[in-house]
């Protein structure tokens, strides 16, 4: 795939969608992470200055923290908010099937043969 | 009437038999479309006709039908009082059954509410720092994303913005309307249920065209929802138990074909099954008043 074609795609999301990607980015890892590993993490090639200014933004809205682990320049996510949410997420799930799992999931059960298909699917590395 | 008021009880049969036919050979968004107004067409004139149904009843009440008779005119009764009796019974587990549906989906609402609550209002996607791998969308003015960090840490880059971009569909399209719809149908009408598992299914498929198209990578769609089954079932005993309707096997199998075609002709006769319901309703409900007209009158 070109180069520019991927930057060109990267150009036509929004800010609120860049936001999430870089957010999600630096959630994956965990370990704090510079703008310039950021820019690499994300798939799809933004600008260095795209990532500077998302950056900024999550963190005037206190989702990140700058300078973590005494590391300078690096960022990683604030987790207060997070725990909270996950709280609330597994009193829903633990009161019962309902209401979460009315919910359309990003993916739902697996037998053990469709289990061995996804994995060569993945090209049997370690999932 | 005769026929009229027990045609959609007989569609309510016919349109989950295709609804999983039309499922598989259908562009997604089509068919989830067109299902679920047919569903939701077909409910109503179901539960219609059970009420036009009950409704004899007050026809054949001995008072009324004692005045028509001194009428001189010979009353017949096109439905016999025990369909009359089944229908106000079936009426009484409709209304029970919606009812319970409602309830369920304002605990939902509330739920996914909750979880949004603390985060800034301007912001798509929301962390929750847990251990289970789980994403889904939480509709609202504005939508959000909930993606715990264990998912977000099983995936690659490129299958992070496959989640991300399918999420982002089921909010766009309003996905969790049209569930909702088909929900409530299939609780008045238990019939449809495979057609709403035919729509729950759709808007996934719907929305891995939608993510495909936003990374323009079919193949790295299809790695992304098999990375994401794995690691949730590395996670819930749920899954070793074999308890699946291979949903996600069958979507990464459309993925790695060409997107079906959008088959208007095949969407209209969908439509046009709903439709009919509707209109036999229609037509019992006028039967209905000229008999009650006669009878009173």
């Amino acid at each position: 795939m070109a180069g520019t074609d991927t930057h060109g795609r990267a150009e036509r999301r929004s800010a609120g969608e860049l936001e999430s990607e870089v957010l999600a980015a630096l959630w994956a890892t965990e370990r704090p992470l510079t703008p310039a590993e950021i820019q690499a993490e994300i798939d799809g090639g933004l600008a260095y200055n795209t990532v500077h200014t998302i950056l900024k933004r999550l963190y005037d809205k206190g989702l990140v923290l700058r300078d973590a682990d005494g590391r300078r320049g690096a960022y990683r996510p604030a987790k207060n908010a997070a725990e909270l949410t996950a709280e609330a997420m597994h009193e829903a799930l633990d009161r019962g099937p309902d209401p979460i799992a009315a919910l359309q999931q990003f993916v739902t059960g697996l037998s053990a043969e469709e289990e061995r298909a996804l994995r060569d699917l993945l090209g049997g590395g370690a999932v | 009437m005769r026929v009229d008021v027990y045609t959609p009880l007989l569609l309510s049969l016919l349109l989950p038999a295709v609804s999983p036919v039309i499922g598989r050979r259908v562009a997604p968004a089509l068919a989830a479309r067109v299902l679920t107004a047919a569903a939701v067409l077909t409910a109503a004139a179901t539960t219609w006709s059970l009420v036009l149904l009950a409704t004899t009843l007050l026809g054949s009440a001995p008072s009324v039908v004692a005045e028509a008779r001194e009428d001189g005119q010979r009353l017949a009764d096109p439905v016999p009082a025990a369909i009359g009796i089944a229908a106000c019974a079936a009426l009484t587990v409709v209304a029970r059954r919606v009812h319970r549906a409602v309830r369920t989906e304002r605990a939902t609402r509330r739920a996914l509410r909750r979880l949004a609550e603390g985060h800034p209002a301007d912001t798509e996607l929301i962390v929750a720092a847990s251990p289970v791998p789980q994403a889904f969308a939480i509709p609202g003015r504005p939508g959000r994303i909930l993606v715990t960090s264990a998912m977000l840490g099983a995936l690659e880059p490129a299958e992070r913005r496959v989640l991300l971009a399918h999420e982002r569909a089921h909010l766009a399209h309003r996905h969790g309307a049209l569930v909702t719809a088909v929900t409530l149908a299939t609780a008045a009408d238990p019939l449809l249920a495979p057609t709403r598992r035919a729509v729950a299914f759709l808007v996934e498929r719907w929305a891995d065209e939608q993510a495909a198209g936003a990374v323009g990578d079919r193949g790295a769609t299809a790695r992304a929802l098999a990375r994401a089954a794995l690691t949730t079932c590395r996670t819930r005993p749920a899954c070793a138990l074999g308890f699946t309707d291979r949903a996600v096997t069958r979507r990464i199998a459309a993925l790695q074909t060409a997107p079906p075609p959008r088959l208007w002709p095949v969407a209209l006769a969908v439509l046009a099954l709903g439709a009919l319901s509707a209109l036999c309703a229609a037509d019992a409900t006028n039967d209905m008043l000229a008999l009650l007209t006669s009878v009173l009158f």
